[in-house]
């Protein structure tokens, strides 16, 4: 446990709630194992002990902010966690006023399961940018920050060297493998669509059975209503029970959305995402 | 008898100048290619990506948009948005492995019915040489 962070945390967490400026703190504690870290809600004074941060904390907990829209809460950030705060701000579905932002000067965190934990950081961490959240009301910072320095896309740039139809190949058999729990949409915090697309049943988008042709729609629509919203947090990876490299997808349509528009999801709340407008002298490669 | 292969291309073409302009083709009795079987939209911009990935997983071997040219929209900038859209999905399909040959944006206007035909017969050429976009159908 990273002593110096929980404390501030805890502090500021206990602070907030003898005050009254919100309802309920949305953080980390010890998962049973002893080992991990689970989300946390504290609404009570007491409970505030139990608030950690450590390198096991790799929840994005911005997605409870969208089961809280009535109340004000606190909620812990790490700095990839503070760009879908901006996203849901930019979309809004939350309102500045209603959250407390917690941010937490972060040094990376680590793949977990149950009971155990990797010695090195995940792989969205190596290649991390943000030494600090992009906003904040509160920030418990630690020293040094590491700023770490990299190829931001070397998987994908390996995926687009392959011939096409190894490409396809792989797709089929990760797609092949897909159950549709959704689980990555669920975990999602910008999959907040009150009735998804893969559940109208009218029109019939995406059939119900299992089968490669529907999860690949799934799949690949899923990613394409991200492009230029997701920003990177990797929770649908981690939640996905089949292990399907979703990373690869989303990080493909940033990489896209970064070349071919210079827009980075998340990293201001102002900025109108590229879908949402347009340049009249842009061609695209297409012709006029 | 060995049957010929014919690609299947699904048209998107907007109501108000690519519709138009292949009905001009029609009426200038200009012959071009029936592979593409045409659905009328009421602008480039009302096309979703998940409709050509639809038509892709059901079978489509290519996917024709076209609308008005840019600064011609009837609805000022619907095309300005599609041009976006699937700038991006034309990229991403050739990294799920669909190559990015398959799906063309076009701008037609109402009065380049030459223009439309010439257009799908070359799309038409191209995705013969392509060969059959071998996909797990849906229903059959």
């Amino acid at each position: 446990m990273n002593l110096e962070l929980t404390q501030q945390i805890r502090d500021q967490a206990r602070g907030l709630l003898k005050s009254g400026t919100v309802k309920g703190v949305i953080g980390y504690e010890r998962a049973s194992d002893g080992l991990t870290a689970r989300p946390f809600f504290a609404y009570e004074l007491t409970g505030t002990d139990q608030l950690i941060f450590d390198e096991t904390c790799s929840h994005n907990l911005v997605k409870y902010l969208l089961d809280k829209k009535g109340e004000k809460m606190a909620v812990v950030v790490k700095p990839c966690d503070s760009l879908a705060i901006n996203l849901l701000l930019n979309e809004e579905q939350i309102k500045r006023e209603m959250v407390f932002i917690i941010g937490v000067s972060c040094t990376g965190v680590v793949e977990t399961a149950w009971n155990q934990k990797s010695q090195t950081l995940q792989a969205r961490c190596q290649t991390c940018r943000l030494p600090k959240p992009v906003v904040y009301d509160f920030l418990a910072e630690q020293e040094p920050i590491r700023r770490l320095e990299g190829e931001l896309y070397p998987d994908i740039l390996e995926m687009e060297a392959k011939p096409i139809a190894s490409r396809r190949e792989f797709w089929h058999e990760q797609f092949g493998r897909c159950i549709r729990c959704y689980a990555c949409r669920q975990i999602c915090p910008g999959c907040y669509c009150p009735e998804c697309f893969a559940e109208q049943l009218s029109p019939l988008w995406v059939g119900i059975r299992i089968a490669l042709g529907e999860n690949e729609l799934w799949q690949t629509n899923r990613t394409l209503h991200l492009a230029g919203r997701c920003t990177g947090c990797n929770e649908c990876e981690r939640a996905c029970p089949m292990d399907i490299p979703l990373s690869l997808l989303n990080r493909k349509l940033e990489k896209e959305m970064e070349e071919l528009f210079s827009f980075r999801a998340g990293l201001t709340s102002e900025e109108q995402p590229p879908f949402a407008t347009f340049r009249k002298e842009e061609k695209l490669g297409f012709e006029e | 008898m060995k049957v010929e292969y014919q690609p299947k291309v699904i048209g998107f073409l907007c109501n108000w100048c690519s519709y138009a302009g292949a009905d001009m083709a029609g009426t200038s009795r200009i012959s071009y290619a029936p592979n593409v079987r045409i659905i009328r939209v009421p602008c480039s911009g009302r096309v979703d990506p998940l409709l050509v990935l639809k038509c892709f997983q059901r079978g489509a071997d290519g996917v024709l948009i076209s609308g008005c040219h840019p600064g011609d929209c009837h609805y000022t900038e619907g095309n300005y948005h599609a041009r976006r859209r699937f700038a991006l999905l034309r990229n991403f399909l050739d990294y799920l492995g669909i190559a990015k040959e398959r799906l063309r944006v076009e701008w037609v206007s109402a009065s380049e019915g030459q223009r439309f035909a010439e257009i799908v017969a070359s799309f038409t050429t191209e995705l013969a040489e392509l060969g059959p976009c071998v996909k797990e159908r849906s229903l059959g």
